[in-house]
């Protein structure tokens, strides 16, 4: 099966000021469709890095990362736009919806991006992912309205809902207890084996690693291994004390 | 996009007391920009009206008979001869001839150095619809001694209908001569034009001035359409000098301020002269020019004001939405929307606060018309008249609103463009 996200000796270096921080230092990964991966390591090892890189929002110091196909390097501002929107769906550690949109708007928003749905075809997505999330009863609700693992829930519909083939997620139980943290999992992972979604969420919680199909250990800017979430999750716990 | 509108205003109910304040400064803009231009459309169409009857015609043919080179009388000879002419210009509605003077009105009381217009009262068909007479009856100017008088100059003469009032002028041959005149109809004031002049018999005005009955003053000239007054203006100069008239050099001012160039060529005998009813109001037309400029300076400094107010509300906004639109970014919103969506929430303050200014102000200008309250003598002399009267026209309030929605909608592109040139990686960047 052919990778969907490609990366090969990436470097990525932060200039702050006259300082250069070199936060990847030679990544080489492939994910392929239909993975739920999570990226393992502690604060400050590139988590965040590698994930703006895959999501399109970022691009490589050197090295290339290629995301369905495509070379993230050669494309101009705009057509990693229409990858983002097409391809990738985003889950941000805190939410991150817009406020004055409902539910049912804040999930719908992306289709209006792409335009390519008619009203009602839009209505029966939506109407089908908050059922799926839970949350079909709070539709017109805003999102103030809502608690934290609700709000998470609602991003999770909202990056499902143009069916992408990758979903990013950094840290998305951060901001979350960790009961509803790991609703928050099941459900990606639920959502991963129906509809075959690859899914690839950063974390420091062994609790939520251990639901992954595999794990991606990174420290330091580099990759450590690639492991059983077992094995991470021990490899966690042994490195918090 | 109609989602881009719905989250715009609902940013802008969002944050109410910003809006309110913003928006309610450009109301008051608004509001002010249509009275203003309601004030002098109003002023002007005012001064039109009233002038137009009261001591000019659309066109004018008057001039001025000189015995002696020094010696100008703005009177025009074999005055019947010029009208057969002037009448069958195309265009031409009516004309009517007006005796041309100024005379010392001498009441009991009191007395005023006033100019006097002699009228045919038979042939003045439109002064009829501008006066409002108060007391006593147009037709009686028919009498050889019949005076018509304002408001004001009847208080200040303290004379009524009835009364008998002495005039007195120097004739053109260098003495003085006196009529006496009876009051037959005052009428309502028209503005600063009605101070200055007063109506009398046109064969007494002869009397007065020991005119002979084939001369008069001027000849009124009304168009069919008085826009026309400046184009037609050439053609009527070009027939009088064809029937062999010598018309004087074009001169865009009122006949009362020619006598001391007149007095100073050296020809003698007949010259008439074509005047325009803007070349003979000039000398009033700049209170609308002083008027426009100065509401013109005040609003261009409001508007700085209100810019730089709405691009600095924009500026907070954007400010406190950077993470809101790093998310939309990064899930798929290209440049072009983002710099739409703050677009369309300057365009939408602005053409909320617009149009309600607009509507305020329509009803203010209708309170005020129907107060119908007279203005201290000072504000008079600006407005032409002596009530407030304001000509709130549809393409007044349009142009109000198009133009300070566009104002806004313009300040709003400089913080847009920022916000869209924003990179969508703050989206997980930036805290708050
Ligand atoms: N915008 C930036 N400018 C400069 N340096 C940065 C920037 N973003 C990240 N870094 C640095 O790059 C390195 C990797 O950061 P990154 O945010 O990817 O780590 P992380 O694994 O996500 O950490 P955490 O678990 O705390 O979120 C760190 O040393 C960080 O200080
Ligand atoms: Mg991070």
């Amino acid at each position: 099966m052919a990778a969907i996200v490609s990366i090969s000796d990436v470097y990525k270096d932060y200039h702050l000021d006259k300082v250069v921080v070199p936060a990847l230092r030679g990544i080489t990964l492939d994910v392929h469709h239909g993975e739920f991966i999570s990226i393992a390591g502690p604060s400050g090892s590139g988590k965040t890095t590698l994930l703006n890189l895959i999501g399109c929002v970022d691009t490589a110091t050197r090295g290339v990362v290629s995301v369905a196909g495509q070379d993230t390097g050669k494309l101009p501002e705009s057509k990693l736009t229409d990858l983002r929107l097409n391809t990738i769906g985003f889950i941000f550690q805190s939410f991150n919806l817009v406020a004055v949109l409902d539910v049912f708007q804040n999930v719908e928003f992306p289709l209006l991006l792409q335009g390519k749905l008619s009203a009602a075809e839009r209505r029966k997505r939506v109407m089908g992912l908050l059922e799926q999330v839970g949350l079909a009863n709070h539709a017109r609700h805003r999102p103030s309205e809502l608690s934290g693992g609700q709000r998470q829930r609602v991003a999770v519909a909202r990056a499902l809902v143009t069916q992408p083939q990758i979903v990013l997620a950094d840290e998305p139980t951060a901001n979350l207890d960790s009961t509803t943290g790991q609703n928050i999992i099941d459900l990606m992972r639920e959502l991963n084996q129906k509809q075959g979604t690859t899914f690839i969420f950063s974390t420091h919680d062994p609790k939520v690693m251990k639901h992954a199909q595999a794990v991606v250990m990174i420290a330091d800017g580099r990759i450590t291994g690639r492991t059983t979430p077992e094995a991470a999750a021990l490899h966690a716990a042994g490195g918090a004390h | 996009m109609g989602q881009l509108f719905l989250i715009a205003f609902r940013n802008l109910v969002q944050h109410r007391r910003r809006t309110l304040l913003l928006g309610g400064a450009i109301t008051g803009v608004t509001l002010l920009l249509v009275l203003v231009l309601g004030l002098t459309h109003g002023v002007s169409e005012t001064m039109m009206r009233s002038a137009t009857t009261v001591s000019t015609g659309h066109l004018n043919v008057g001039g001025f008979y000189k015995v002696t080179s020094g010696m100008a009388a703005p009177v025009v000879t074999d005055y019947e001869r010029v009208r057969e002419i002037v009448k069958h210009q195309p265009g031409v509605a009516f004309v009517v001839d007006r005796g041309r003077g100024w005379a010392r009105v001498v009441s009991d009381t009191g007395s005023m150095q006033l100019g006097i217009n002699g009228i045919d009262i038979r042939q003045e068909k439109g002064l009829r619809e501008v006066l409002s007479i108060t007391s006593g009856n147009l037709d009686d100017m028919a009498k050889k001694n019949g005076l018509l008088i304002f408001e004001q100059q009847a208080e200040k003469l303290g004379v009524k209908v009835g009364d008998s009032v002495t005039l007195s002028a120097p004739t053109p041959r260098g003495v003085n001569n006196t009529m006496d005149a009876v009051i037959v109809a005052i009428a309502r004031d028209v503005g600063l034009l009605s101070n200055f002049s007063v109506f009398l018999n046109n064969d007494g005005l002869r009397g007065l001035y020991q005119l002979n009955p084939h001369t008069t003053g001027a000849l009124q000239v009304y168009l069919n359409d008085i826009k026309q007054a400046s184009q037609m203006k050439p053609k009527l100069r070009q027939a009088l000098e064809q029937a062999g008239y010598t018309v004087m050099a074009d001169d865009p001012r009122p006949f009362f301020m020619k006598f001391d160039t007149v007095n100073r060529e050296a020809w003698t005998g007949q010259r008439l002269d074509v005047t325009t009813w803007e070349d003979e109001t000039s000398f009033f037309s700049w209170t609308v020019l002083i008027v426009n400029l100065l509401s013109g300076l005040l609003i261009a400094v409001l508007i700085g004001i209100i810019s730089v107010g709405v691009m600095n509300a924009l500026w907070i906004a954007i400010r406190e939405r950077t993470r809101e639109v790093g998310t939309l970014r990064a899930i798929g919103m290209q440049k072009g929307r983002v710099l739409m969506m703050f677009l369309i929430e300057g365009f939408l303050l602005g053409l909320m606060s617009t149009v309600l200014g607009a509507v305020l102000s329509v009803v203010v200008a209708a309170v005020v018309n129907a107060l119908n309250q007279p203005v201290p003598s000072a504000v008079q002399l600006f407005v032409m008249s002596n009530t407030i009267r304001f000509l709130v026209t549809p393409g007044a309030v349009t142009f109000a609103v198009l133009f300070l929605t566009g104002c806004t909608t313009f300040v709003s592109l400089f913080p847009s463009f920022i916000a869209a040139r924003m990179k969508p990686i703050t989206a997980m960047h930036h805290i708050g």
